[in-house]
């Protein structure tokens, strides 16, 4: 099936917002000390990406969780490496 | 090994406690689990007297009971929730000896102190279990003396799985 230009917009928009939320949810329920708007999609979350911690897992799953209804278990962690891969992660599990 | 008197059913003395957890003095505060639900909340009894040696430095002529010994109260029922919850598991029993599994304190992420704890306090201490990831556990505790609560916290800790 091939989307039509409008359709590909759509989901483009859809993505964009999405990633805005997800964004704003670390800044808040991590307390970071970034704008949410600076941070890119494809930043890395730990390490020299966002410098998230382990420990931060467990609240980002918790918050996400509590915003998406998206639950992150063990087996999903690598879903966290990169907010693109957090935000693929809740669009293909709401 | 002699099992230690419960103290009533679905409670736990100070020995049993001993049993769950590898602290020791000065640094097993816990006197008596109330209830404890394994893997999910617990309820404990903190009785806070004049003869703490803690108390002879915090304060002299002023004996308050430190708030972060309240907050590792509430540390140690967590191990309490996870270790009666690995002893059932293995042996099917409330109590086994499963104080490997204790890790460590990760994360407070809030702590809240509304009152003075002094001598002769008796302090009702609770936590829920949280989501868990891993060896990462969140706990929610609350403390209270009498009708009044004297400090919420919101923890994270780790159980180590020997298992």
């Amino acid at each position: 099936m091939v989307a039509t230009l409008e359709e590909t917009k759509t989901a483009a928009k859809a993505r964009q917002v999405l990633c805005g939320e997800v964004k704003h949810l670390l800044v808040d329920r991590l307390g970071l000390s970034v704008d949410p708007d600076l941070i890119g999609d494809d930043q890395p979350l730990f390490g020299r990406g966002l410098e998230l911690d382990s420990i931060d897992t467990l609240e980002l799953a918790m918050a996400v969780e509590e915003k998406f209804g998206v639950m992150i278990t063990d087996d999903d962690t690598e879903s966290l490496l990169s907010l693109n891969r957090l935000v693929d992660y809740v669009e293909g599990n709401r | 090994m002699t099992a230690a008197p419960s103290v009533r059913p679905g409670g736990l003395s100070a020995d049993e406690i001993a049993r769950l957890l590898p602290h020791r003095y000065p640094f097993a505060l816990l006197d008596r689990v109330t209830s404890v639900e394994p893997g999910v909340r617990a309820e404990a009894i903190k009785n806070v007297t004049a003869s703490d040696p803690v108390l002879a430095g915090h304060f002299p002529g002023r004996m308050l009971y430190p708030g972060v010994l309240l907050v590792e109260c509430v540390a140690q029922l967590a191990a309490v929730i996870y270790g009666s919850a690995a002893a059932t598991r293995s042996t099917g029993e409330l109590v086994a000896d499963v104080a490997e599994r204790v890790g460590y304190l990760a994360e407070i992420k809030q702590a809240k102190f509304l009152r003075t704890v002094l001598p002769g306090d008796q302090v009702v201490v609770r936590a829920q279990a949280g989501p868990r990831m891993g060896d990462l556990m969140s706990v929610t505790g609350q403390a209270s003396v009498g009708r009044d609560v004297v400090m919420t916290a919101r923890l994270v800790v780790t159980e180590r799985d020997s298992e």
